[in-house]
């Protein structure tokens, strides 16, 4: 399989994973962005909030290293500036979601 | 090489279509979706710092502004949702039709509106 082909279906894999993550996120969002502090400590406690918020960062930081990395594959032209720019977006798409979900495994 | 290919007339020569108002739409809402995921990510992490720390975001998300910036992340997330929904139709081969395109996309307007309400409403218990 060619590597753009492994690329485009990783992409919609992670899109389509997205989409009930997404739902779970906006209801647990809204019901607890004003709670007050032990609230939000026991909704991060709980094994299925690990789980599934740990899932949507994973999901959406893969969904968007992906998809930005054909912007940068669209619009830019130096070859050097782009390996560059790609290498810092995965870093920082690997690196933003394995500290928080550190965090939340730490947090009682 | 690229300095001597022809150019496309700028985007702004183009009317307003609802394909290309959702196609920018897509594009801006998912790095704003991106920047919010980040801000909550530091947001989470800030937890592990006490409840002191913690009380400053609790006031701020308690204001007008901070229930607005919440309502307002439930759309761009509703509206990503469902726009990727009609993403992933045209993927399948379906609904590339114009006229099929402009009511899916009048749809995905409409329904990101309407779902936006009702998971803010079914997030807070109120329905």
């Amino acid at each position: 399989m060619h590597h753009s082909t492994k690329k485009w279906l990783f992409t919609k894999f992670s899109s389509v994973l997205l989409i009930p993550l997404l739902f779970w996120f906006i209801v647990s969002l809204s019901s607890i962005y004003d709670g007050a502090y032990v609230d939000l400590i026991n909704f991060f406690s709980k094994t299925s909030s690990k789980f599934l918020y740990s899932s949507l960062l994973i999901t959406a930081f893969s969904f968007f290293s992906l998809t930005i990395s054909e912007v940068f594959e669209d619009y830019i032209k130096d070859e050097r500036t782009k390996n560059v720019a790609t290498k810092m977006l995965y870093i920082f798409a690997i690196f933003i979601p394995l500290i928080t979900i550190f965090s939340i495994i730490n947090l009682n | 090489m690229y300095e001597k290919n022809p150019l496309s007339p700028h985007l702004q020569i183009y009317r307003w279509q609802i394909s290309s108002l959702l196609s920018i739409t897509h594009r801006i809402v998912g790095i704003i979706n991106i920047i919010a995921i980040t801000l909550i990510c530091i947001w989470t992490i800030s937890l592990l710092f006490g409840e002191q720390n913690y009380e400053v975001i609790k006031n701020f998300f308690q204001s007008i502004f901070g229930k607005f910036i919440i309502i307002s992340l439930n759309w761009t997330f509703s509206f990503h949702i469902l726009n990727e929904i009609r993403h992933l139709i045209w993927d399948l081969g379906y609904g590339f039709d114009l006229k099929i395109s402009k009511i899916t996309g009048l749809m995905t307007i409409i329904g990101s509106l309407v779902l936006t309400i009702l998971l803010y409403l079914f997030g807070r218990g109120l329905i």
